[in-house]
């Protein structure tokens, strides 16, 4: 089985590399979409880079512009996805108000409004709902070597600023009332922290689609959660398990002929069941 | 004792949000080592001043000062109501009283011994490896006690931190405040509505009404006609050689 997916290095290499440093990358983040309760913040941003990519793909069409190179290029459909990811991410940032929508709705409307209009948009494009398609089921073969230098440096981005201010970070995850009395300014940090969040997932998007950034996003961190006794080792275990069940659903997924990006995320869905069996045992105890 | 030295004055404070002023011509001075405790009706300004001390809202007229050790906020301890953390979320009291050292620019060598020290000032040493929320509601409110003197705090804020816990766990907490201020003379402000506790603990007092202040020692603060004037009651006060203080309001009897 190893073998098997060693000899297809030559051809997937950019495939798993890629897989694996967004593993590392979403489920350092996630942590803190866990920690602070958001956990559906992410399906909403990851449906949002979609009608980002589906306006992207539109708009060449519309305009008649379909001389205009720049607006088929990936990089212009990448940046389409990361601007809608990022919009989101900040209009789903905001706190509940008293009296006000709650954060869940706003949530819940983001998401619904922007999976409605990302089908809409290329319904009539038989190319247009293939890409759709494809980046909502998540299909991580076509990364390419910009894609896997580009998650190295986020990843790199990452680590270094957790490295650098992880105590600052975790109180604002956690407990956002008393960063702001002890002198962080909660607002710059919640804003900063979502265009992060909206950059990361927009970027995922279109390289490995929603199934794939979403699961990676969140099903990690769920699990170290369950496994761990205090939230500063979820960042250590959280990328562990991420990588590891990555590399074990890629094995997999080559050996059996099955897409990487679903069998990963089934094997971290099975694994959180475990989890939280684990976790009942110790409340049990 | 000698006069120990100023930490916190403020002169014709006026306080409020936006144009809407809530506090005026507010005149303090907090000494080290001394046990305030700040009463009024609710929306007097009892968290605005709370906030404005923390830093986070501006006076709108006066001075506030603060001792050189103050001003960077990086002494100023404080303890919320309640923690509104994710109940879902593992942490340990360890992990979360060390949290609260969060800007305060202590050390390496000394966050060891600060957070030893938090833990045991509230009696919670013991249990720093135990999950946070495997700890009884009065246990959680010293660790957040001790989470805010983890920065070794000169001044610790507190806000109504006794609210919803029954008499033991109250008075557990309150007997850790007394052994602060006594002994390692950190300068405390408690707000309250109990008046029979800031009576029986409290050196000096705030008492706030109608947008404006008295302050002072207690004894020339918490008099019948400053609590008649505050809460519209015959209100009085008395105090036994043993300390043990007893409220009397007029229309329903002894509160305690």
């Amino acid at each position: 089985m190893i073998e098997s997916f060693l000899a297809s290095w030559d051809l997937f290499h950019q495939t798993y590399l890629a897989g694996w440093l967004i593993a590392l990358l979403l489920s350092l983040v996630g942590v803190f979409v866990v920690a602070r309760d958001q956990i559906f913040i992410g399906i909403a941003i990851s449906q949002a880079s979609t009608l980002g990519i589906a306006l992207g793909m539109g708009v060449g069409s519309w305009m008649d512009l379909h001389d205009v190179a720049w607006l088929s290029s990936d990089a212009f459909l990448s940046g389409m996805a990361v601007a809608f990811a990022m919009l989101a991410a900040l209009l789903t940032a905001r706190r509940s108000e008293a009296g006000g929508e709650s954060h869940e709705a706003i949530t819940g409307w983001v998401f619904l409004l922007c999976a409605s209009l990302s089908i809409l948009l290329v319904a009539h494009s038989p190319h247009g709902l293939d890409e759709i398609q494809r980046l909502l089921s998540s299909s991580l073969i076509g990364a390419t070597n910009r894609d896997v230098w580009t998650f190295a440096g986020l990843s790199g981005c990452t680590i270094l600023t957790l490295g650098i201010a992880h105590r600052r970070l975790l109180l604002f995850a956690m407990d956002p009332p008393m960063a702001a009395a002890v002198g962080m300014r909660v607002s710059w940090w919640a804003a900063g922290a979502a265009l992060w969040l909206g950059l990361v997932i927009g970027l995922s998007m279109r390289v490995s689609g929603m199934l794939y950034t979403f699961g990676i996003l969140v099903l990690p961190a769920l699990v170290a959660k369950n496994l761990c006794r205090e939230v500063r080792i979820l960042f250590l275990i959280s990328p562990v398990i991420a990588l590891s069940v990555g590399t074990i659903g890629f094995v997999l997924a080559n050996h059996y002929d099955y897409p990487p990006a679903q069998m990963t995320v089934a094997l971290l869905s099975g694994l959180l069941i475990v989890a939280w069996l684990y976790q009942q045992r110790i409340i049990a105890r | 004792m000698p006069p120990q030295k100023a930490i916190l004055t403020a002169e014709s404070l006026a306080l409020g949000y936006g144009r809407r002023t809530v506090l005026q011509d507010l005149n303090l001075e907090i000494r080290q080592g001394e046990f305030w405790f700040c009463l009024g009706p609710n929306g007097e300004g009892k968290t605005t001043l709370l906030r404005t001390i923390l830093g986070s809202i501006q006076p709108q007229a006066g001075t506030l000062w603060l001792h050189d050790a103050l001003v960077s906020r990086a002494r100023i301890g404080f303890v919320p109501q309640r923690c509104d953390l994710n109940p879902a979320l593992p942490t340990t009291v360890r992990e979360f009283v060390r949290l609260g050292a969060v800007g305060a620019q202590i050390p390496r060598r000394d966050q060891r011994s600060n957070l030893a020290w938090a833990l045991d000032r509230v009696g919670l040493q013991h249990l720093a490896p135990q999950s946070y929320w495997a700890l009884s509601g009065g246990q959680r409110q010293r660790a957040l006690v001790a989470r805010a003197l983890v920065r070794r705090p000169q001044l610790l804020l507190l806000d109504e931190p006794t609210n919803g816990l029954d008499l033991p766990a109250a008075e557990t907490l309150l007997q850790c405040l007394d052994d602060l201020y006594r002994q390692d003379h950190v300068s405390l402000l408690f707000i309250t509505h109990d008046v029979a506790m800031a009576a029986r603990y409290g050196t000096h007092a705030i008492l706030l009404h109608a947008g404006k202040a008295v302050a002072g020692p207690m004894p020339m603060v918490l008099t019948s006609h400053h609590l008649a004037q505050t809460y519209g009651a015959t209100v009085d006060i008395s105090r036994d050689a043993s300390g043990r203080v007893t409220v009397h309001v007029a229309s329903s009897g002894a509160l305690s």
